[in-house]
């Protein structure tokens, strides 16, 4: 059935932009849209899922050869909500292996990276459509869907949303069940949506986040209720067309000398002419969130991924028997060194040594730490107390939203050898990270093109649980025109 | 720390016996009854004797447990948990780690936690974590262990041993549940901690395959770790059986050690007094109280006899114990320990507790065995350890069996409580026991024996009488139901027979039995006793012995 769906749905779609290469790469298993069994405000919906992302009808295998053909006995929360709000789930798209990498390029040999269509029409050689869900930014850029749902760790639906010109919202930790999103570092995975436009993210958002009992760090009703109370008495008035009385803080550590991507001063204008105040603010810590980045989330995937290589979840591989002479130990060895690629054995590695007895105290703990340190950062700053902390202390004079670049850059060429330096692709994340670390809403609308002519995005942070301050503030820059 | 699995893993493939064996094996010491049987007196015969034939040698002890906690289902699933079940049949998706669950905390399983944390004095951490113990083996499918290592449960607490009789005087034989306050030797085991954690699969090797059974992965645990305060074998032994009897009463486990849901690892040294602790060595999975004690006893030698024959430094080593021979053999030693990568676990909130939760729970805590076999031979007179050992023991959980006692207890004089256990014990258990019947309170209702117990001790009624009562009432059907003694007695005809008959009945007797009568009237009154049994045979049990000796007396002395 997938393989005569992809077949047709790879002749019907054409890329919005051709490059060099053909295109669409963006998915796994595209599927024909077929009648919804449940009526609801989704339905008809067109929406893709990102291949990590559990869903009985299609393999779910985070793009890795670990998990080839591995089929879930179970949906998502989130995509169960989908479904019963009448959205057809239209394919899965491809991602970097199990979430690791900002390019959707580290991935099994017989995927073909996900090619970005948003760029113009004259540019040579493919770009990168950011990463981790590549796949579903570009599926939206190109048009074959809706909406579509990532996963964010570290950047992964803001990244690809700011390279290919799209919305990207990754909610406050905990906002959406994880319950069926496949584990790449616990304590700071999110699903995210990624859309053309910010009212349809709302939209998706509005489904699918909802209090869930099987997964623990979901937020109860009870925190949900405290936060929508907070929201109703610090922002009584505000809405897309009128940001009166809303303060914006810009990070000045944000802002990076040029030709790193500046936020455009007809945005700031626009905001201001909408009525928010804009006040410069300091996030001294800023610095310290990449490296306590890597270092946690390479932990938590050391640990999360252990359970690959055995004989558990039925993929094609671990099928295969023994090999004759061959102990479990060596079995497990084998599947492992086979099944995942470069990107996530390194991090495996890097995650093992920093869990090891004796890098523990001097590696794993100073990088929770940092993350300490960053999210003080961030309590410093925000008007409105933390939901789920509302004892600290919270400015008067304090800030409602952070604004920043999404990333330092436009989308990078796909092809390593044209880009040059290697360890550019962990500092894409530099601007994202802050926020997964905190736990805070984010999320990266569309502010125009860079000079080369690819698209750019502007992020927007709030407090925990404060998603519709960001939405409202999002749907005002949607209406920005950037032409002007 | 340590590795909570049964069979070992890797290291499986390394058993080899890294020492020569000593020469003397611990004798076998005779099986023993139930738990409550013998606190301490029962250990191996080689035991003791190997310590304290050389006082020079002093041994310490420390215990690691694992207590499955009776909440009939898993730890963080929602899958039930039984014994009997067909392998592989009790599995939710989270056992099985599939990709994307999640794991979802029991509550109840806290509750209990909390409430054996409670009874072992145990500070509660008001806010406990959870981490990841992370191995590679078959018999854990994520590749970690959810357990608490950073921030336990519980920690500080202690349990009191039972006092130990001095060699010289005791016969008797002391109890688990025997007054600690009346010793002074009376000790106490500290507890370092109690932990919540996931148990593992079972794993087992047939031929060259490993088969894995997951029903019991993920089942809750609680790890009780004691400070190593124990110095014999026979504080280890009595330590488990009051533990046991702890989380009977409380519920929260059955401490069944045959089917491994209570597991103990040993960590045993040697020294010679006023020096440091001698290097420990770690004994896995014991799963009997005799292995416990089998294997400490061989341990205790085989340090004494490393010691006194070289100078070499005894490798520390995990071990294990050889049930047909009581010896122990080496699994692995401290350079072959595995690195367990510890790290929170993200996806469980942290435990902490409402204002006055863990207050309302120490208000709920039941009365300790030991505790109630202290308050009861305090109140009556005469009542033994042993007698209300019994009691207990017909309800470890719920403890019916005392509160029955009591009950009855309350129609009573405390001077008839030894009785009213003799009743209890010995008649309803004993025709109950000969009926091939469980124990239960309705058969013979608390209120009816203690007017049985009342009325045959006051000489109102003879035993026989009482005897042939709790008889009917075991043996006829429904015959509890509403009856009151009186009636009872009607129905049975076993009213006591009116005086005139009595007479009667003494006449008869007195015509049969010449030769007593005849010493009767000579004074010598012992012997009108056996007239009042002839009277009670003639009368099938009816007659008032008391009113029969009198009348006996009477006619032969004219008294």
């Amino acid at each position: 059935m997938w393989s005569t769906a992809r077949r047709l749905t790879a002749a019907a779609l054409k890329p919005r932009v051709s490059t060099t290469e053909p295109t669409p790469y963006s998915w796994i298993n595209p599927a024909e849209a077929g009648p919804s069994n449940y009526a609801g405000r989704l339905s008809g919906k067109a929406i893709a899922i990102k291949e990590n992302i559990s869903y009985t009808l299609g393999p779910t295998s985070c793009s890795s050869d670990a998990l080839q053909g591995y089929r879930p006995p179970f949906n998502a929360t989130c995509v169960q909500s989908l479904l019963e709000n009448g959205a057809h789930i239209v394919g899965q798209t491809k991602m970097d292996e199990f979430g690791m990498g900002s390019l959707t390029s580290h991935m099994p040999e017989h995927y073909t990276p996900v090619h970005n269509p948003s760029g113009p029409a004259s540019d040579t050689g493919p770009r990168s459509a950011g990463g981790s869900s590549g796949g579903s930014a570009a599926a939206v850029a190109e048009g074959s869907c809706w909406a579509a749902l990532g996963t964010d760790t570290g950047g992964s639906v803001r990244l690809p949303a700011s390279y290919c010109g799209v919305v990207g919202l990754k909610p406050s930790y905990g906002m959406i069940s994880r319950h069926g999103v496949v584990a790449y570092a616990d304590s700071l995975d999110c699903v995210g949506i990624l859309a053309r436009d910010v009212d349809t993210v709302s939209s998706v958002f509005s489904t699918i986040s909802h209090p869930d009992e099987r997964d623990m760090t979901c937020a109860t009703a009870t925190t949900r209720q405290s936060a929508a109370a907070l929201l109703a008495f610090h922002f009584p008035s505000l809405s897309p067309s009128s940001l009166k009385g809303l303060r914006i803080g810009l990070p000045i550590e944000t802002h990076l000398p040029s030709p790193n991507v500046q936020l455009p001063p007809s945005l700031l204008e626009h905001l201001l002419s909408l009525g928010a105040t804009l006040h410069a603010v300091s996030l001294p810590n800023l610095h310290l969130a990449l490296p306590a980045y890597y270092v946690l989330a390479s932990a938590e995937a050391s640990s999360n991924l252990a359970r690959y290589g055995g004989v558990w979840f039925g993929s094609e591989k671990e099928k295969e028997d023994s090999r004759e002479g061959e102990s479990g130990l060596e079995r497990r060895r084998r599947m492992r060194t086979e099944g995942f690629g470069g990107e996530v054995k390194k991090r495996i590695l890097a995650g093992t040594h920093a869990l090891s007895a004796d890098e523990f105290n001097n590696t794993y703990l100073k990088a929770l730490h940092l993350r300490h340190l960053l999210r003080t950062d961030f309590s410093r700053l925000f008007r409105v107390p933390h939901p789920l902390d509302p004892n600290t202390f919270a400015p008067p004079r304090g800030i409602d939203l952070l604004l920043h670049p999404t990333a330092t850059r436009t989308a990078p060429k796909l092809d390593a050898s044209q880009r040059g330096d290697e360890e550019s692709e962990y500092a894409q994340d530099l601007l994202t990270v802050p926020a997964s670390l905190a736990g805070l809403p984010a999320m990266s609308v569309p502010a125009g093109k860079g000079e080369d002519g690819w698209p750019v995005g502007v992020s927007l942070v709030g407090q925990w649980g404060m998603e519709h301050v960001v939405l409202w503030a999002g749907q005002a820059v949607d209406r920005w025109d950037w032409k002007l | 720390m340590f590795c909570p699995t049964h069979t070992c893993r890797t290291c499986l493939k390394r058993l080899r016996p890294l020492h020569g064996t000593p020469t003397a094996a611990p004798a076998r010491s005779t099986p023993q009854n139930r738990s409550y049987a013998n606190g301490s007196g029962s250990a191996p015969s080689g035991s003791t004797s190997s310590a304290s034939k050389s006082n020079d040698w002093q041994t310490v002890i420390g215990l690691e447990i694992h207590a499955q906690l009776r909440t009939g289902r898993k730890l963080f699933s929602k899958s039930p948990i039984s014994h009997n079940a067909a392998s592989n049949t009790l599995i939710d998706i989270h056992d099985a780690a599939f990709p994307g669950t999640l794991p979802v905390l029991d509550k109840e399983a806290v509750r209990l936690s909390l409430l054996t944390s409670l009874a072992l004095n145990c500070t509660i951490n008001p806010r406990s974590t959870f981490d990841r113990k992370h191995y590679f083996y078959h018999d854990i499918p994520a590749s970690y262990q959810i357990t608490q290592s950073y921030n336990p449960l519980a920690a500080d607490g202690y349990l009191t041993l039972p006092p130990t009789p001095s060699p010289s005087t005791s016969s008797s034989s002391p109890s688990p549940f025997s007054s600690p306050a009346s010793s002074s030797t009376a000790k106490r085991v500290r507890i370092k901690q109690l932990q919540i954690e996931q148990d593992t699969a079972k794993s087992q090797t047939v031929g060259g395959d490993v088969l894995v059974d997951l029903n019991r992965a993920g089942t809750g645990l609680m790890e009780i770790v004691t400070e190593p305060d124990m110095s014999s074998a026979e504080e280890a032994g009595a330590f488990v059986r009051r533990l046991q009897g702890l989380l009977r009463r409380i519920g929260s486990g059955d401490g069944d050690m045959e089917k491994g849901n209570l597991r103990i690892d040993a960590n045993i040294s040697v020294h010679r007094p006023n020096t440091p602790f001698g290097v420990r060595s770690e004994i896995k999975n014991l799963n009997s109280v005799r292995f416990l004690q089998t294997a400490i006893a061989y341990e205790i030698q085989r340090h004494i006899a490393h010691y006194e024959s070289t100078s070499a430094p005894l490798p520390q080593e995990t071990r294990q114990v050889n049930e047909l021979t009581g010896e122990t053999y080496a699994l692995r030693t401290k350079e072959e320990a595995m690195d367990y990568r510890y790290m929170p676990d993200a996806n469980l909130p942290a435990l902490i507790y409402r204002p006055g939760t863990i207050e309302d729970l120490r208000a709920k805590l039941p009365e300790m065995p030991w505790v109630t076999v202290e308050r009861l031979t305090g109140i009556y007179h005469g009542l033994e350890a042993r007698d209300v050992e019994t009691m207990i023991q017909l309800d470890e959980y719920q403890g019916r069996g005392v509160a029955y006692f009591e009950e009855m207890m309350r129609g009573l004089d405390a001077k008839k409580g030894k009785k009213a256990a003799n009743w209890m014990t010995h008649e309803v258990l004993g025709q109950l026991g000969k009926a091939g019947r469980e124990w239960d309170e309705r058969v013979v209702s608390a209120k009816m024996l203690g007017e049985v117990v009342d009325k045959v001790e006051g000489g109102e009624m003879s035993g026989t009488t009482g005897k042939a009562v709790v008889r009917h009432l075991i043996n006829t059907p429904g015959a509890a139901e509403g009856s009151d003694l009186d009636a009872l007695l009607d129905q049975l005809g076993l009213k006591p027979a009116p005086a005139g008959d009595l007479k009667e009945l003494c006449e008869k007797a007195i015509t049969k039995c010449k030769k007593e009568a005849e010493m009767v009237r000579k004074g010598n009154e012992k012997v009108a006793m056996r007239l009042v049994g002839e009277v009670m045979k003639l009368s099938q049990g009816r007659a008032d012995p008391k009113k029969a000796r009198e009348i006996i007396l009477q006619i032969l002395q004219g008294v």
